[in-house]
């Protein structure tokens, strides 16, 4: 053999020994630096998927947050419900029964269909009880807000009732908004259809007399907003247990 | 007049005005207190026909109760008729009670008659359609709710505090059964109330829409009566309470605590006691072993035991002193098979072979005065030997005084050796500072026999004939000595050995064994070291001066070849003593006392019956010892 040859066959080979040492090292190297940013930024990502947000598309988390989304919305109702009831009860010296024989006009609601009992709420269907709750919330909107605004005018009442005035317009606005997406939700999850209307154009469910209830005076304004609101809250419970019943009815 | 007539018009003005004034508020106050009437109107007046009170108990019916009042004839059934009106639509009417209960006067309205969130009025009429209210009853259903009282109340114990003294408890129920609260179209909460037993001190606790409460802080022996009532939420109006559930708990012993702790207790000492059973009964060596270690006691390979207690020195001392069986070699009788655990402690220098006798006197002298080489020791051993001394320590005090020079105790104890009876030349120095020393003994010198015990093969004892001023010490030829009862005795007090001199003199006085002591040439006073090493030793060493057991002749005679080797030292030393007679000077006093230059004022001598023969220490003819204190100047009288 030649010895040159071979002499380069020894060094090629020294060579190529070293390389592969190297290369391997740096292989290595390589490999361990990219496991660790992938458990970085795995770690990172895992963080974020251990709570994984619960977008429309995603399924395994609606039933959870559908019924999550109904006790907020419960609980802000009744809380609604119980300011009513607060600024009804010192509105007026005297809350006296007979003071409801003195309600000179219907509520503005009145001509909304509601249902008056156990059984008629219950044998309603979702989608009308849903959209009823929503009527509801709309039409109270705009008086509630000149209700407070004459309150905070008038000044026979304390700042405490203004305060009280004012988060329960804020409430409604929030409520309607809360039932709004509970709605949202149930039509995404295929629990009721698409046929609530309500959420297209809040100016539909507007009665054709939406002035009327410019005429109504203080006192009846609480009144029939204490009632409606003692409605939404009972009818949000009715629809929870129907559809979400597992937690706390 | 003019004036009259304005005085007038102003006065009827101002009369108009305050009769004005007086008008509207008479209106003002008949519009605010016609509803306070209407309350009391009912109490004070005679009432008229009245209903009392509508009640829906679940928000799905409702019944409405009248009263006649005080009309006495519309009190028969039928006499007054119910109407109610319906405010649902604008065309509603009046209608009359669905249903009657005329014995209760109750007027019934069922599912199908109830509308909530819908204004009620109710009438009451008379046959011949006579309302007898001046207004209507109204309502709505929702505001007239009174939920029944919940149901299944219970009590469950939480805790007690750990004083003893309270406790708290879980209070619950479950929801009225007529009330739907499971469809959600009623939400109740609930208010418990809670009182000691007999009294009507109620406590309400926080009103609260689950069914369990805890009530904290009851007392412990006291009787507590509950009970609970509920009511729609953000409404008014609370219903019945429930029936009164009794709680009390009586006083417990609390246990619970000292109950582990007194466990615990009871199986630790079980468990110490079986130990110490065990450990009793099995008696097995090794665990006597570990568990309580033997004290170390004198325990000299071959030698038995019996004869290393009190008051057996003689034998002990014969059987030292080789006679009997040879000596301490290594036929003795092993004593000690049965423990095991015995350790002798081995002579690590030498072989117990290579030390015959003849060799001994060279070895041991050699050993002497080559300082690095390692001394047998055995118990018996003089520590004087050694320099490297060893460290284990068998039970007897260490050897080791400090105080001493080394070299310079080396060198004395080279000196004397016995055995070494050169017939060299005596020069009888006087040591200037040296105190006399009448009677020497020799230090134990620790030769190399077949045994562990060495003393064998040396003459032990030899007189201390004169010291010359080099420090070297002459010696006379060894005696008999006798073995005597105080050896004992002195051997305990010279365990005590680093003290200074004077102590182990004063001991001395009271042994006639001790008396000597190693003169320092330096004359930084007496070495009680020799002394005091002998008499560390068990009294199978021989003692000083004493009446040990004599030496086995044998060695004695070896000792003329040793002593040749010593010819080089510049001590001059006695022939050793063929015989065992005490060497006609020298003789054993007792230290009186020791002066303040460290000399030594001792007994007169007491007599010795054989005279000495000394036919091979010509030399050694010693003059006759002076009585009583020796002056070093008397010392040059005392040379041959």
């Amino acid at each position: 053999m030649n010895p040159i040859t071979l002499f380069n066959a020894t060094i090629f080979s020294f060579i190529t020994f070293l390389c592969c040492s190297l290369g391997l090292l740096s292989l290595l190297v390589s490999v361990v630096w990219v496991v660790l940013v992938y458990l970085l930024f795995c770690s990172r990502l895992l963080s974020v998927g251990a709570a994984p947000i619960c977008t429309n598309a995603q399924a395994g988390c609606h039933a959870l947050s559908l019924a999550n989304l109904f006790d907020r919305v419960i609980q802000h109702s009744a809380r609604m419900h119980g300011i009513s009831n607060d600024l009804h009860s010192e509105f007026y010296f005297l809350p006296s029964k007979n003071q409801i024989g003195r309600v000179s006009r219907n509520c503005h609601t009145s001509n909304i269909f509601t249902p008056n009992g156990k059984e008629n709420a219950q044998r309603m269907a979702r989608e009308e009880l849903t959209e009823v709750i929503l009527k509801l919330l709309v039409a109270w909107r705009d008086p509630l807000w000149h209700f407070q605004q004459s309150i905070a005018h008038h000044h026979d009442f304390n700042n405490f009732s203004t305060n009280k005035a004012l988060e329960m317009s804020d409430m409604v606005h929030e409520l309607r908004k809360g039932v709004e997406k509970v709605a949202e939700k149930m039509q995404m999850m295929g629990i009721i259809s698409n046929s609530v209307s309500s959420l297209a154009s809040p100016e539909v469910l507007m009665p054709s007399d939406s002035a009327e209830w410019r005429l109504m005076k203080d006192y009846d304004l609480l009144y029939c907003f204490r009632r409606d609101s003692n409605k939404v809250q009972n009818y949000l419970k009715i629809l929870k247990c129907r559809i979400v019943p597992e937690h706390g009815c | 007049m003019s004036v009259s007539s304005s005085s007038s018009s102003s006065s009827s003005s101002t009369s108009n005005l305050l009769l004005l004034l007086l008008v509207s508020s008479l209106d003002w106050l008949s519009t605010r207190g016609s509803a306070l009437a209407m309350d009391h109107m009912t109490s004070s007046a005679p009432v008229g026909p009245h209903f009392t009170e509508c009640v829906s108990r679940e928000q799905e019916t409702f019944r409405c109760w009248w009263s006649p009042g005080g009309f006495h004839n519309l009190s028969s059934p039928g006499a007054l008729r119910v109407f109610y009106l319906k405010k649902d639509s604008p065309t509603s009417e009046w209608k009359e009670c669905p249903e009657y209960s005329h014995l209760k006067r109750e007027c019934f309205f069922d599912v199908n008659h109830t509308s909530v969130w819908v204004p009620y009025c109710m009438q009451l009429r008379g046959q011949n359609n006579v309302t007898y209210l001046d207004e209507d009853y109204c309502f709505t259903v929702e505001n007239i709710v009174r939920p029944d009282p919940p149901v299944s109340l219970n009590w469950t114990l939480l805790n007690i505090s750990p004083s003893g003294l309270s406790y708290d408890v879980m209070v619950t129920w479950e929801p009225p059964p007529s009330a739907d609260v499971g469809a959600g179209w009623m939400r109740i909460e609930y208010e418990i109330q809670y009182t000691e037993r007999n009294t009507s001190n109620w406590e309400a606790l926080e009103m609260q829409p689950h069914t369990q409460q805890t009530i904290y802080g009851l007392q412990i022996g006291k009787e507590y009566e509950v009970h609970i009532r509920c009511r729609m939420q953000a409404f008014v109006k609370f219903g019945e309470f429930s029936d009164s559930v009794f709680i009390q708990v009586t006083e417990i012993p609390s246990q619970d605590s000292n109950v582990p702790f007194k466990l615990a207790l009871i199986f630790g000492v079980l468990g110490i006691l079986i130990l110490i059973l065990l450990i009793g009964i099995s008696q097995q060596p090794r665990l006597m072993m570990i568990l309580l270690p033997p004290v170390p006691a004198p325990k000299i390979k071959g030698i038995d035991p019996e004869l290393l207690k009190k008051g057996k020195l003689d034998e002990l001392n014969f059987i030292l002193s080789g006679g009997g069986m040879g000596g301490l070699s290594t036929y003795a009788p092993d004593f000690y098979q049965d423990e095991p655990w015995v350790e002798f402690i081995e002579v690590d220098a030498e072989d117990a072979d290579a030390a015959e006798k003849e060799e001994n006197q060279g070895s041991d002298t050699q050993r002497l005065l080559d300082l690095p080489q390692p001394v047998s020791h055995h118990m018996n051993i003089g520590c004087a030997n050694a320099v490297s001394f060893p460290d284990d320590d068998s039970g007897r005090a260490s050897c080791y005084d400090p105080d001493l020079h080394d070299q310079d105790t080396l060198m004395l104890m080279a000196t004397l050796l016995p055995g070494q009876p050169e017939a060299g030349e005596d020069s009888f120095d006087v040591v200037e500072s040296a105190p006399v020393i009448e009677r020497s003994e020799r230090p134990l010198m620790q030769t190399q026999t077949g045994g562990p015990q060495t003393w064998v093969n040396t003459d032990f004892y030899a007189q201390v004939s004169n010291v010359m001023p080099s420090g070297g010490v002459v010696l006379s030829p060894g005696q008999q000595l006798r073995l005597q009862e105080s050896t004992s005795a002195t051997e305990d007090e010279a365990q005590k050995k680093g003290k200074g001199s004077e102590d182990s003199e004063v001991k001395a006085q009271k042994e006639l064994q001790f008396q000597l002591l190693v003169v320092d040439p330096e004359g930084s006073g007496y070495t009680t070291e020799s002394n005091a090493r002998q008499i560390s030793t068990p009294p199978s060493t021989p003692m000083p001066g004493s009446g040990y057991q004599t030496i086995h002749p044998q060695p004695v005679e070896t000792k003329p070849a040793a002593t040749a080797e010593n010819n080089q030292s510049p001590y001059i030393l006695p022939d050793s003593p063929q015989s065992q007679f005490f060497a006609p000077v020298a003789d054993y006093t007792v230290v009186q006392e020791v002066d303040s230059q460290h000399s030594l004022l001792l007994n007169p001598p007491p007599r010795q019956s054989p005279p000495p023969c000394l036919p091979h220490h010509p030399a050694k003819a010693l003059p006759a010892m002076p009585v009583g204190y020796v002056t070093p100047d008397l010392l040059g009288n005392l040379s041959p």
